[in-house]
């Protein structure tokens, strides 16, 4: 016999919850789960690259702009990887909760980047950097694309229950922000002005409120 | 705790593939580690032992999280912290909404102990039953006290129903009258 204190609804629960246990099959590792899902969003991506595409943009924009724009799109690109990543780590308990920092980074490098080019472009064009461009349709390809990106995310990411869904999908919301931005560079053949960033910071932050809003619904927490 | 960790390991691996007793001795032997950081956690015993059950039930449905070979306790102590957090939480809404009544307490098995109100609540009651019309006051015990139909209150007193409804009406509106001129006095 054990000393362990006695309390009988305790004991009870534990009684009811052994009596009834069923198997169930261990989720896979965070890193193999997210670049399952990552591997899926990226072919989800490249779909819908196939069939919008009507020119390679890119080519239209300034060639002085190419490495940075190349840098700008690595930076995104890291981004969504790493706050995906992150997400599936911070589903499962005990994971480390520095998890939490590791897309900001990338995500400061990308607001940087798009900054100086937004920068540079209106010293190119005069006042050019101040006009609203195509900025609505941008927060709209951003925020439909995220949807479209985020629903296998939410799928996979809501089998972990997750005990604490906040993070779980702000950081889902900024990966998919994220890859949907990245898709978008390729349908932009127009410099982005200081307009057209506030209105992608807008569309992320859309996004990551949406996701934060319907974490219950769509996380299913336990 | 090696030790103790790899044992919890593989009774939880166990209980993933089905094993009742893995489980329960799994559950039995956490259960004082749960506690205690709970106890940690919520300074103090009160909501303890809701917080461990709170735990039991939200290892039981997210089992399937753990993977076998890795470490348990770090595992299960992020559970037990975050059903701590949602126990303060909750106690602190249902502290902003509620109010802390210390007469509630006290109840005796003798009634007439339980609350030394009551004799001025019967004397309040009296006065404004004294302020009510015959008919009124009749029509208020047949219907309302001695809790009869409005057809047995009708053949008892004599009175018609549409009567007996204006009649209770009317006093129930008096009563309300005089109990606020009383609460303002």
């Amino acid at each position: 016999m054990t000393n362990r204190p006695t309390n009988r609804p305790t004991d009870q629960l534990i009684d009811l919850l052994s009596s009834n246990v069923k198997p169930v099959a261990p989720l896979a590792p965070p890193l193999a789960r997210a670049g399952v899902t990552l591997a899926v969003m990226i072919l989800m991506s490249g779909v819908a690259f196939a069939l919008l595409r009507e020119s390679n943009p890119l080519q239209s924009r300034e060639a002085a702009d190419a490495g940075l724009i190349g840098l700008e799109m690595l930076a995104m690109l890291a981004t969504g990887i790493l706050a995906v990543t992150a997400a599936f780590f911070l589903s499962v308990p005990g994971r480390s909760r520095n998890w939490l920092g590791a897309p900001l980074v990338p995500f400061g490098a990308w607001l940087l980047l798009s900054g100086t080019g937004c920068f540079r472009d209106m010293l190119r064009t005069s006042s050019a950097g101040w006009q609203l461009g195509h900025s609505a349709d941008c927060l709209m390809f951003i925020v439909v694309f995220s949807l479209l990106l985020g629903a296998p995310l939410v799928w996979r990411l809501s089998r972990a229950a997750p005990i604490d869904p906040l993070p779980v999908a702000a950081l889902g919301g900024l990966g998919t922000a994220a890859l949907a931005a990245f898709l978008l560079h390729f349908f932009h053949p127009f410099a982005v002005t200081f307009i057209d960033l506030a209105f992608h910071v807008a569309a992320i932050t859309i996004v990551i409120a949406l996701a934060a809003l319907f974490k219950r619904p769509m996380l299913r927490p336990a | 705790m090696a030790g103790r960790d790899d044992r919890w390991g593989q009774l939880l691996s166990a209980a993933q593939a089905g094993d009742g007793a893995a489980y329960r001795e799994f559950l039995t032997d956490v259960t004082p580690f749960v506690r205690a950081i709970a106890r940690g956690r919520l300074w103090g015993e009160d909501g303890v032992e809701d917080v461990v059950q709170d735990v039991l039930l939200t290892v039981h449905r997210v089992r399937h999280t753990y993977q076998p070979g890795r470490p348990v306790a770090p595992w299960l102590a992020a559970i037990v912290a975050r059903r701590s957090i949602d126990n303060l939480r909750k106690r602190g809404r249902r502290a902003a909404r509620e109010t802390h009544d210390p007469m509630a307490y006290e109840t005796f098995a003798e009634p007439d102990a339980n609350n030394s109100e009551s004799d001025d609540d019967a004397k309040q009651l009296a006065r404004m039953m004294d302020a009510l019309s015959p008919r009124q006051k009749e029509a208020l015990k047949l219907v309302k006290l001695k809790e009869m139909s409005l057809a047995e209150a009708s053949a008892v007193s004599g009175q018609t129903v549409a009567s007996l409804k204006v009649n209770i009406h009317r006093a129930i509106k008096r009563m309300r009258l005089a109990a606020e001129q009383d609460g303002a006095e």
